[in-house]
């Protein structure tokens, strides 16, 4: 199964994880790809990968999700992480402090690997603990606004909002490559050069799109 | 997300990378203290054997080891109960029956280990085809291995009693809590302060400069103890956290008191051995270095080349994997986070006993990891690809450790 090269997707989107050691980080990406979750998985060495094929709007998107390390040392091939991702989901655990404190670094490493247009969003993991919270859900919104990202608490391990955090991001990103696609057709067919085929079905409304099962 | 700096330990002579027979006595010394003191007894004491043989130390701290016809036992030069230590280990890693190839390759090292002075040859030679688990020697034998015990058996019992003495010795420096350091500075600055201004009412005690629990300071004693403290939590998650369900590693180990100190400051100095080979890979300074970890993950990379072409060029080329995806871990981790605990175990024999070292040795079998699954790669995307080697297969590990050892035989032909 997992040796079968499949091109039975319309994207392909590269989705990084990123924030402190033991946010979640590889417990979301467990919840989402594999709907597992394990209380003592591993600490994450480097990188580890993993995909889910989603529909968007009638679009096939296969989510290529990369979970990076949370501690430092095991981030030496931090450029290569970010290279071609077009979404990224900084996670905090809102019983550490720590964590929320250390999103504005994750910031600025976005900001000085990853590509400028990548589309973000902000997890305050772990909501299934709210007797042990130390971060408020208006602290989070608060710096979402300031940075202009969207916001959700999830669960991974009550399986709440996972679904929705990746959604929301997919369905972002669907719009700005769709948007660029009309553009660049546009543009061709006013130059009148005979169009090269990529049709972009922008008015397909219909049927609320539904979670395809897992890929591979 | 921490600073980037190397801590001053790691600068420290313990960590030199080959380790000679005769340095070994007085290597591990952190302090100034240790070091005279272990440099004196390093002084007074022969290295050389003298040719009259002399009595052996008492008795009951000589190396023991009882053979039967069934069950073969080697236990602690020190301490005669540890045996149950090594036997609860070894339980774990392997639950399987016992081949003829393993009890003839236990005789084998048993005898090895009997002698009066271990010979390192034939030492490395049976060890690299694995020891087998249920004599509890694998502890003795890596000891070997790593250079912690001499080759002398007479020397053991005493050697480790000063190890593990000069690891006691190394935690109550290391390990002091604050509150006594900044009561002894305290102290001299009072007794300093009363001999130079007896004529006060009352004697102050001075806040010594920034050593107060809220300190900010980097060199604070305070902040370094809250520092350490982050750093030991981390680490005692990711150990519960690795192998949860081996006893071992969950915490409450039922063993004496005694035998856990042994064993830990024995670990200790095997784990200092073990990474003076590997400590630069852990240096993000030395990232883009000849030594660092992306050389070695190069290195690997060349040696698939230089072995199957046609391999390299569809998972690196075709396939754009790039070998820092699955490697980093790989390396730096020593393949225990690709196969379960007994597999690795029997990884780390080879490892350990190849004369070429733990280094030449890892990509070798690194190296053979990625041929054994050639054909499944050859007709994998990059996606596949990248989920089968970072979800490598369950192997036979003396096939995969066979395969490594031809890699070499064909370089060096």
């Amino acid at each position: 199964m997992a040796h079968r090269v499949d091109h039975e997707y319309d994207y392909l989107f590269k989705i990084v994880l990123i924030g402190d050691s033991g946010v979640g980080k590889s417990n979301i990406l467990s919840r989402f790809t594999r709907n597992e979750f394990c209380l003592e998985s591993k600490s994450t060495i480097g990188v580890e990968f993993a995909t889910r094929t989603v529909q968007v709007e009638g679009k096939t998107v296969k989510a290529q999700i990369w979970d990076t390390a949370g501690q430092e040392r095991y981030r030496a091939i931090t450029s290569a992480y970010y290279r071609g991702a077009v979404g990224a989901l900084l996670v905090y655990d809102i019983t550490k402090r720590q964590t929320f404190d250390n999103v504005q670094r994750w910031l600025r490493e976005l900001r000085d690997h990853a590509d400028s247009n990548i589309v973000l969003m902000m997890a305050g993991n772990k909501s299934d603990l709210n007797h042990l919270r130390s971060v408020s859900e208006e602290d989070g919104h608060a710096v979402a606004e300031k940075e202009g990202l969207s916001f959700l608490e999830t669960s991974a391990l009550e399986a709440t909002n996972i679904e929705k955090a990746f959604q929301t991001i997919l369905n972002e990103i669907y719009h700005i490559v769709s948007k660029k696609a009309l553009a660049a057709q546009e543009a061709a067919a006013s130059a009148s050069i005979p169009g090269q085929g990529t049709t972009i079905n922008v008015g397909d409304e219909s049927g609320n799109t539904k979670t395809a099962c897992c890929s591979t | 997300m921490a600073k980037e700096r190397i801590p001053d330990w790691l600068n420290s002579s313990l960590w030199s990378t080959t380790p000679s027979v005769d340095d070994r006595l007085h290597r591990f010394s952190l302090s100034p203290t240790t070091t005279t003191t272990t440099a004196a007894a390093a002084v007074s004491e022969p290295i050389v054997q003298p040719t009259v043989p002399v009595s052996p130390p008492a008795a009951a701290s000589r190396p023991q080891y009882t053979v039967t016809s069934q069950k073969y036992e080697f236990r602690d030069p020190i301490d005669k109960n540890s045996n149950n230590n090594s036997n609860d280990n070894d339980q774990n890693a392997s639950p399987s029956g016992v081949s003829p190839d393993d009890i003839s390759r236990q005789a084998q090292l048993l005898a090895e280990l009997s002698k009066k002075v271990v010979n390192f040859r034939e030492l490395r030679r049976i060890a690299s085809q694995g020891i087998p688990d249920g004599a509890g020697i694998r502890s003795t034998v890596w000891k070997l291995l790593l250079g912690y015990l001499p080759p002398d058996r007479l020397q053991w019992s005493s050697e480790l009693a000063k190890k593990r003495s000069e690891y006691k010795q190394f935690k109550e420096e290391l390990l002091m809590n604050p509150t006594e350091i900044t009561r002894k500075l305290e102290k001299s600055a009072v007794d300093d302060h009363s001999k130079s201004e007896s004529s006060g009412l009352l004697s102050r005690s001075q806040v010594t400069h920034g050593e107060h629990p809220l300190s900010l300071g980097e060199s604070s004693i305070w902040n370094q103890f809250f520092q350490d403290t982050e750093i030991i939590e981390q680490i005692d998650r990711d150990v519960k956290r690795t192998h949860p369900d081996m006893q071992f590693f969950s915490g409450d180990l039922p063993l004496a008191k005694s035998n856990q100190a042994a064993a830990e400051a024995d670990s200790f100095f095997c784990f200092v051995e073990l990474l003076s080979g590997f400590r630069d890979h852990f240096c993000k300074q030395l990232d883009n270095s000849t030594v660092g970890i992306r050389s070695t993950i190069s290195r690997l990379s060349q040696f698939l080349k230089e072995h199957d072409e046609e391999l390299w060029r569809h998972l690196e080329i075709t396939t754009k994997v790039n070998p820092q995806f699955y490697a980093f871990r790989w390396i730096t981790l020593l393949l225990t986070q690709e196969f379960n605990f007994a597999d690795s175990l029997h990884i780390w024999d080879t490892l350990l006993s190849d004369p070429e070292g733990p280094l030449e040795t890892l990509l070798r079998v690194c190296c053979a990891m990625l041929i054994l699954v050639r054909r499944r790669l050859l007709a994998g995307d990059f996606t596949s690809n990248l989920k089968l080697l970072q979800n490598y297969p369950s192997s036979n590990i003396s096939h995969l450790l066979y395969v490594a050892n031809k890699l070499r035989s064909q370089a060096s032909n």
